[in-house]
């Protein structure tokens, strides 16, 4: 039983693959736009960090699950 | 009891102490000279040696005194309860609490002693105190135009109180804001923020409109995030606490009585750092889904 808990927290947390695959387009994307219009990049950081604040939810989902099937089961 | 370490440990404190002493001897002597840039940059190794040689002795002196217990990383998802006054409460309410206590204090301390001095050149806490609420005005100004002054004052609010709550842990407390009821009801003054203002600037009609753009097909999903906003925010923030609460725990655990001066390092990171980030990252959200629904 212990072992399977194990598992389906694992898989939980799996969650961060997206997350970080999602913040890495985000970011890249960000940096492109600062590269070709530089006075934007106040307006462009500002958005960078709720779409990463937005992205990064999905990671924390996934960890918020997995400590409750960790610890509360 | 053992001898080894005992006398391992205070070899290492004095063979560290004595580094350092040199060092300063060596550096006093030549303050103000030409050599001294030269010199510091020679003793660079008695600085690295001795700050080495004192931490390896509080570890094994600490170890000595106080061995430690083999334990297993236990994390409570739920804040613990205890009895305060015979009812039992929730330990993030008096943690909470005192938080509340501390930014209160402070907030009586600037209005009676800070404010009576403001000068007409701003300097040092009153310039910091007028960037603080100047930063919040224009950010709320940009998010949500329409009622840029309470408004903005309620975001500093939760914004210091939040940053209250997540410095506590530098106490040894349980940040209130590891507590998913906590940082849940933060999130239902939001959304009661969110619907009061949507409702009063386009009405109940103008609201349910807005639900069917651009085609009807979308009102039950517009709906259905409208109410999981809360729900995202509460977990958002309770989720990152949690998480940097948990990283500490096991770097505490992992270093055992060798956890000196290492956790304040990685504790700037984690107990000072993220949190402000996602207190702000909290009150760009509000912000912006409150203009959201009113615009």
């Amino acid at each position: 039983m212990d072992g399977m808990v194990a598992i389906g927290a694992g898989l939980a947390v799996l969650t961060g693959l997206g997350a970080g695959i999602g913040m890495g387009i985000a970011t890249s994307k960000a940096a492109e736009a600062v590269g070709r219009q530089p006075e934007a990049s106040g307006k462009i950081n500002s958005l960078l960090m709720l779409g990463l604040a937005l992205t990064e939810s999905t990671a924390i989902y996934g960890f918020v699950t997995a400590l409750i099937i960790i610890f509360q089961s | 009891m053992n001898l080894i370490p005992a006398v391992e440990s205070a070899a290492a404190l004095i063979v560290g102490g004595l580094l350092l002493l040199v060092r300063r001897r060596a550096l006093i002597a030549a303050r103000g000279s030409e050599q001294e840039a030269d010199l510091q940059k020679r003793y660079k190794k008695h600085l690295i040696l001795g700050v080495l040689a004192l931490w390896l002795g509080c570890g094994l002196g600490l170890g000595m005194l106080a061995p430690p217990q083999q334990a297993e990383l236990h994390v409570n998802v739920f804040a613990p309860r205890m009895i305060l006054l015979g009812f039992e409460v929730s330990s993030s309410v008096v943690v909470g609490w005192i938080a509340m206590a501390l930014v209160t204090l402070a907030a009586l301390w600037v209005r009676i002693f800070v404010i009576p001095k403001f000068q007409e050149q701003p300097e040092g806490l009153q310039l910091a105190l007028e960037r603080m609420v100047g930063f919040f005005g224009e950010y709320t100004q940009e998010k949500a135009g329409f009622v840029s002054e309470p408004l903005s004052a309620y975001m500093l609010t939760i914004a210091l109180y939040l940053a209250a709550c997540a410095i506590t842990e530098l106490f040894g407390l349980r940040p209130p804001t590891a507590d998913l009821v906590m940082t849940g009801s933060i999130a239902l003054i939001t959304f009661g923020m969110i619907q009061y203002f949507g409702l009063r600037h386009k009405g109940v009609g103008g609201r349910i409109k807005s639900f069917a753009k651009p085609t009807p097909i979308v009102f039950p999903f517009k709906l259905l995030s409208d109410i999981a906003t809360p729900v995202s925010l509460a977990c958002r923030l309770y989720g990152n606490m949690l998480g940097g609460m948990i990283v500490m725990h096991l770097v505490y655990m992992a270093l055992g009585t060798f956890g000196v001066g290492i956790p304040a390092v990685l504790g700037l990171y984690f107990n000072a750092f993220h949190p402000l980030i996602q207190v702000f990252i909290f009150v760009t959200l509000s912000l912006t889904f409150i203009g959201e629904a009113a615009e």
